[in-house]
């Protein structure tokens, strides 16, 4: 007979996810307090209650092709970064090649030089290579820095599979292909889901590859806000934070009702 | 259908000599880049047909950029507002100036072209540093020695001197406090016995704004450019001239080497600095103009810094010594506000 | 084809994209650090190393990065476990909740902690009504801003790493312990968190790397004053112009995390061969 879960354990739990609410999105209350401020400055407690400033957002073309150009830019590297990311980390995972493990490692240092380093570096290189940087070195730059983080989520998960599944299927005579798609990938899901979900929100909020890798008319979001900031700050910054935190939480509670999150959490 | 891919293809064809007509600046974002594209841009395009491209770069960025693109520059013309160009044109990364291509070049002030012939472009701007004081707060104090002795430390903003305007405030308060460009001592001194009393060290303008606008600061030494962004917000900033003068920051225009657009360059530099971009500039963002022959409205120069004599009064720090000892002072700075 | 074969061919694309576009690139850098203005030269790496401050600045780097991994494993793990257990909606939610952070520009978020951690914020003013600071007590521009600051944004990638690892747990086994007479708590240590140890462990090195090579976050809540490695750096790079000691930093940044990290490297190696 399983004992219950004792009732103080449960006060607990709410007591402590309270907590972590607050920690988490106190200071968000904040930036939506500013985004409906009347007042042309960052201040709080917001003065006078106003939606100006998501009128000015809205009606900023500027505004809107920074943000088209970050999605665009994060979808392409959420893809390359999984494929990349995922296929390197099966292999990783059956030991390929000697010293795999180390391996591992030197896929993670993207994550631990400063990212200052790496755009000057690529910037150099590419312009001493190829010349002037394009497009696809932005792709390339943030596909690199976004890769350690589907590679790590995704080994995990295959270090707690069942390594006899995918003997199991060849016994039975599936090919590669079919063995690759059917038995490693849905046993990858879990970690891939959450590498994925990384890579599109570092690609999408990173400023220093795409301050420095810029190039005439391509300006992300990030790098509009901080433009903006230096030399104009006024809550039409939090207004753009705001509708951030407005098109997630959208998109999350669509997510579930399609698809009851499961993919998310219990591949 | 046929005629219309004809059409589409000689337009093409037609435009194919304006294209290559574009040139490729940094401006710095927000109410800078508007005004600069109306003072600047849009005269320059509309003289020469010529379109321009605007990277968003800040100097301290603009630069790091420049430098690491060294064999394929993307800039055409480069602005710096924390002299940078000293450096740039000492790496063989901007190329000389020819005043003979400037026809505005005789109305600037001496101290706006220094050093053309090395590559360090002409000052369009001067963004003047003095103090900020809320004047609501707080009795604005009248001189940088006041400042330092008697405002409220608790209340008092200082900027990092990794940022160009902290770092002239910083030289004016060590020259006030008895040092000297060879000893920045007094200075590091003062910013102690400041921090001792509680003064915060930031190293952005928006926190500069942020710490106003939460009534945390009430005193700041920064730019005369940023008080009128303050104040175009609605917050009760003046903009105090001290007694013991104060030091401008130089916003500079230069031409990167390796480009091959360089009369397209001058002519933009050739606008940049002329007497209606320089009015414009300055009656959108209160920066004081290095043309002599520019003039303003009484309600806009009452407010500024501006003048023949006013600008041979302002005080200039050694740019080239301040990029020989930047990092050494740096260091020291870091050392004396670490915690 | 041979597994052999297979596995080259899935791993040949990620390598060579990292070779090429990231060694390459960083080395060009890196190779700064050992260039002076007469050849080859270890004077930035003496500088750095034969010096109290930047020694003080590498060990605030290391020590604060350890505490906020901490910090995110302990929160990160009940929460995550939470999560794994609560029915959808609440899943969802918390999902919510964990992510949001991710979704705000870092410098209007960071307005957000000043609000509440400057001297008229919120959090000093009540700890002042209790009687437990002082009049000027503030927590903005310290330590305990950076960590406060960074544990709310490398939450999620403690939670999520965790959770799917808790996903692909068979919930058997936990029910199991528990028939055989362990307690919630007891199934919890013994079954659970063991099973969940690689989660954890991709959390925490998400979370330390992030700490130790962010810049933003941490140069705005703590300040110039409390400099971290990072920030050093950036300053390097953009402001007094020396390259070649904003390598060397990098390099000893660089060994230093990975000597930090190396039980969990050795650990990592055995796994995978």
């Amino acid at each position: 007979m399983v004992r219950e879960v004792p009732l103080w354990l449960k006060v607990a739990a709410g007591i402590f996810l309270a907590g972590m609410t607050l920690l988490l999105l106190g200071p968000l209350v904040v930036v939506l307090g500013v985004s409906v401020s009347e007042s042309q400055f960052i201040a709080f407690p917001p003065q006078g209650l106003s939606l100006k400033w998501y009128a000015q957002v809205f009606g900023d073309a500027r505004y809107l092709v920074s943000f088209r150009q970050s999605l665009v830019l994060a979808l392409i590297v959420t893809g390359l970064a999984s494929l990349f990311g995922g296929a390197s980390a099966i292999a990783i995972h059956r030991r390929a090649i000697p010293g795999a493990g180390i391996l591992a490692t030197i896929f993670l240092s993207p994550l631990i030089l400063p990212t200052i380093i790496y755009a000057v570096g690529m910037l150099m290189f590419w312009s001493a290579t190829f010349g002037a940087v394009s497009f696809l070195t932005l792709v390339i730059g943030h596909t690199v820095i976004c890769i350690p983080y589907v590679l790590r989520t995704t080994l995990a998960v295959l270090s707690e599979s069942d390594p006899y599944l995918e003997e199991a299927a060849r016994t039975m005579g599936a090919g590669r292909l079919a063995r690759l798609w059917f038995v490693v990938l849905p046993q990858c899901l879990p970690g891939l889901a959450a590498g994925m979900f990384f890579a599109f929100n570092i690609s999408f909020d990173e400023a220093v590859l795409s301050l420095f890798l810029r190039q005439p008319d391509l300006t992300t979001l990030p790098v509009r806000v901080y433009g903006q900031l230096e030399f104009s700050p006024d809550p039409s910054v939090a207004a753009v934070s705001s509708i951030m935190i407005g098109v997630t939480v959208l998109l999350l509670l669509l997510a579930d009702r399609i698809l009851g999150l499961k993919r998310f959490s219990e591949g | 259908m046929k005629a219309k891919i004809l059409l589409a293809g000689t337009s093409v064809l037609f435009a194919a000599p304006l294209w290559a007509d574009t040139l490729t600046i940094n401006s710095f974002g927000g109410a800078y880049e508007e005004a600069h594209r109306a003072c600047v841009i849009d005269p320059f395009t509309a003289a020469t047909g010529a379109d321009v491209s605007i990277v968003t770069a800040y100097s301290a960025d603009a630069f790091a950029q420049l430098r690491a693109q060294k064999d394929a520059p993307q800039f055409d013309v480069i602005h710096f507002s924390g002299g940078q160009e000293i450096v740039g044109a000492k790496e063989g990364l901007l190329a000389p100036v020819d005043p003979a291509k400037l026809e505005n070049i005789d109305q600037l002030y001496d101290i706006a072209k220094p050093n053309l012939a090395a590559g360090e472009g002409p000052a369009y701007s001067i963004a003047p540093v003095g103090i900020l004081a809320n004047s609501e707060a707080a009795e604005a104090p009248v001189s940088w020695a006041a400042m330092m002795k008697d405002a409220d430390a608790s209340h008092m903003v200082l900027t990092d001197i990794s940022n160009g305007y902290g770092m002239l405030g910083f030289l004016m308060m060590n020259q006030v406090a008895g040092g000297s460009m060879e000893d920045i001592q007094p200075g590091l001194d003062a910013v102690t016995d400041l921090l001792e009393r509680g003064t915060v060290i930031v190293s952005t303008s928006p926190e500069i704004q942020q710490e106003f606008a939460q009534n945390e600061a009430w005193v700041a030494p920064y730019a005369a450019d940023y008080a009128f962004t303050l104040q175009q917000a609605g917050l009760p900033i003046s903009f105090v001239n001290p007694e013991e003068g104060l030091p401008g920051s130089f916003i500079t225009a230069s031409i990167v080497a390796g480009r091959d657009n360089g009369d397209l360059a001058h002519r933009f530099l050739d606008i940049e600095i002329s007497k209606a971009a320089q009015e414009c500039m300055a009656q959108a963002l209160r920066y004081t103009p290095t043309n002599r022959e520019a003039e303003l409205p009484e309600d806009v120069a009452s407010t500024m810094v501006v003048g023949e004599e006013a600008v041979a009064k302002l005080i200039r720090f050694d740019p080239t010594t301040i990029e020989a000892k930047r990092s050494e002072w740096v260091d020291a700075w870091n050392r004396t506000i670490a915690r | 084809m041979t597994d052999r074969r297979e596995n080259l061919l899935l791993l040949a694309p990620g390598l060579a994209l990292l070779a090429l576009a990231f060694i390459l690139p960083i080395f060009r850098m890196l190779a700064l650090s050992v260039q002076g203005e007469d050849g080859l030269t270890g004077a930035h790496f003496a500088r750095f190393l034969g010096d109290p401050f930047y020694l003080g600045v590498l060990w605030r780097t290391v020590r604060l990065s350890l505490l906020i991994t901490l910090i995110c494993a302990v929160l990160g793990f009940p929460f995550a476990y939470i999560m794994a257990r609560a029915r959808p909606r609440l899943r969802t939610l918390l999902l919510i909740i964990v992510i949001l952070p991710l979704m705000t520009s870092v410098v209007v978020r960071t307005f957000g902690w000043m609000v509440i951690l400057s001297r008229n914020g919120i959090l000093p003013e009540m700890l002042r009504d209790l009687g437990l600071a002082g009049r000027s007590f503030q927590l903005m521009r310290t330590e305990t801003a950076i960590v406060l600051g960074m544990v709310q944004v490398l939450m999620p990638f403690m939670v999520l790493s965790i959770l799917g690892v808790l996903a692909r747990l068979d919930q058997r086994l936990e029910e199991a312990a528990r028939t055989m007479g362990c307690s919630f708590l007891g199934a919890l240590r013994h079954v659970v968190l063991p099973l969940s140890m690689p989660g954890i462990a991709v959390g925490a090195v998400l979370c330390f790397t992030l700490s130790a090579s962010s810049f933003v976050t941490p140069n705005l809540l703590g300040g110039t004053r409390v400099q971290m490695l990072a920030a050093s750096i950036y300053r390097a790079v953009t402001q007094t112009l020396d390259w070649n000691f904003a390598a060397a930093q990098s390099v000893i940044l660089l060994v230093g995390i990975l000597l930090v990290m190396a039980p969990y490297i050795v650990s990592q190696g055995r796994r995978h061969g």
